[in-house]
């Protein structure tokens, strides 16, 4: 029998199986799914939005049909939530286990393969096909939360470069501005540049906050393995597909996340046939120009002070009235995003 | 009958497959298999005869398939589209 787990008495019995799996427990999840037997909890899974995770089996009930059960459940669920495709990340040796159901290797890295399920990668492609420029290209991928002169400097000096360079709007909305302001302010920031693609990253940009750590040790540094996963996802799949040959990203004084991102990037990207190029940000006063900057100032409501981090575009959209619910969210929080 | 709205039907087991309809203005279908290269033709075959059965012209098939034989792959259609036809 297969039920959602909900219980305090459940939710301790599908802890225990996890950790004794040599796993850890997450509580971020959408579903919780057990599998019994005999009234003992034999196998349990859940879903995390378009990830599948903590799927983990009973010694004694490994090699059956199990995994099979509780990921058909796990993926009729996420796709009545709207999703359809699914990515699970696992040790490399449970890789084959999901590639018999149909998951497909994405990433080979030493300590994870990430599989997916749906085709998502290949559907993301085809669609961005009508996009595709022939030539020596590069890439920048950008949150833009929001569209700064920074992020414009950059993405005009990489364009002067580069045949055609490709604007990768990362998807993923836990931003103050939400994706379809960043988007359009990206496009409206840089619709003069007549070599410059804009789009989303869809979900194919890995991010720090979804990807799951419960099969790491304590002792793995995960936020690194983290960082080389969405580098060689971008660099074996995404980099051959639009023909990028540089990628570009800017200097990064302060964050140390940021910072170690580009480290890694030179390290990871070379072995795909990408360079990285960085770019000196540009400076405003003593400064370089930042989003993060940005939400500063409008968390002091300096809106004046905008007008020398931000063009014309972003701005307006600041005083909107769709900007204004973002103004006051972000006066009510301390986040750094 | 006309794809209506999203639907999905079968499961992971072995033998059996995995059916996702959406409605779409073209027809296509889109089959992964573990048997693919020896199969997918026959898959193909079968799924269409379904589609044409019930005068389905339009939307987007997609299917994992895990050996399933000729009348699971009958039975997982009919059921997927009965659901997605409904209402």
């Amino acid at each position: 029998m297969i039920a959602q787990l909900l219980t305090r008495d459940e939710l301790q019995r599908a802890r225990a199986l996890v950790e004794r799996s040599g796993l850890s427990f997450e509580e971020r999840y959408d579903n919780l799914l057990g599998l019994f037997e005999g009234g003992a909890l034999v196998a349990v899974g859940a879903r995390d939005g378009n990830v599948l995770k903590m799927l983990a089996i009973e010694a004694s009930h490994q090699g059956g049909g199990l995994l099979g059960e509780l990921v058909t459940e796990l993926i009729r669920l996420g796709y009545a939530a709207g999703f359809d495709a699914f990515f699970v990340y696992t040790r490399p040796g449970s890789a084959p286990s999901f590639e018999a159901l149909n998951f497909r290797r994405l990433v080979n890295h030493p300590q994870l393969t990430l599989l997916e399920y749906g085709r998502g990668l290949e559907r993301y492609l085809e669609a961005q096909r009508p996009l595709v420029r022939e030539g020596d290209n590069g890439a920048v991928v950008v949150n833009c939360n929001p569209f700064t002169f920074g992020h414009r400097f950059l993405i005009e000096t990489a364009a002067a470069q580069v045949a055609t360079l490709y604007v990768f709007v990362v998807r993923e909305d836990r931003s103050a501005f939400p994706f379809a302001a960043r988007m359009r302010l990206v496009a409206e920031g840089v619709a003069d540049l007549s070599n410059v693609v804009v789009l989303e990253s869809s979900r194919y940009a890995i991010s720090s906050l979804t990807f799951p750590a419960y099969f790491l040790k304590k002792s793995d540094p995960v936020a690194q393995i983290q960082m080389e996963t969405d580098l060689l996802l971008f660099g074996r799949h995404i980099a051959p597909f639009f023909g990028i040959r540089r990628r570009f990203i800017g200097s990064e004084p302060t964050c140390r996340t940021t910072r170690t991102y580009g480290e890694t990037m030179k390290r990871i990207l070379p072995a795909c046939g990408v360079e990285t190029v960085q770019i000196e940000r540009r400076q405003v006063g003593d400064e370089a120009v930042s989003a993060f900057r940005v939400r500063q100032a409008l968390r002091r409501e300096a809106y004046e002070s905008l007008r020398t981090l931000v063009p014309e575009s972003t701005l307006a959209f600041i005083l909107s009235e769709e900007g204004r619910a973002i103004r006051e969210k972000l006066l009510n929080s301390h986040g750094r995003h | 009958m006309d794809i209506r709205r999203k639907v999905q039907a079968g499961t992971m087991q072995s033998s059996d497959l995995m059916i996702f309809l959406e409605p779409a203005d073209t027809l296509s279908i889109e089959i992964e298999s573990t048997v693919k290269k020896q199969f997918e033709h026959l898959i193909r075959a079968r799924i269409e005869a379904v589609l044409e059965r019930h005068g389905v012209k339009t939307g987007t098939v997609r299917v994992t398939d895990r050996g399933a034989l000729d009348y699971a792959i009958e039975a997982r259609m009919e059921t997927a589209l009965g659901r997605a036809t409904e209402g």
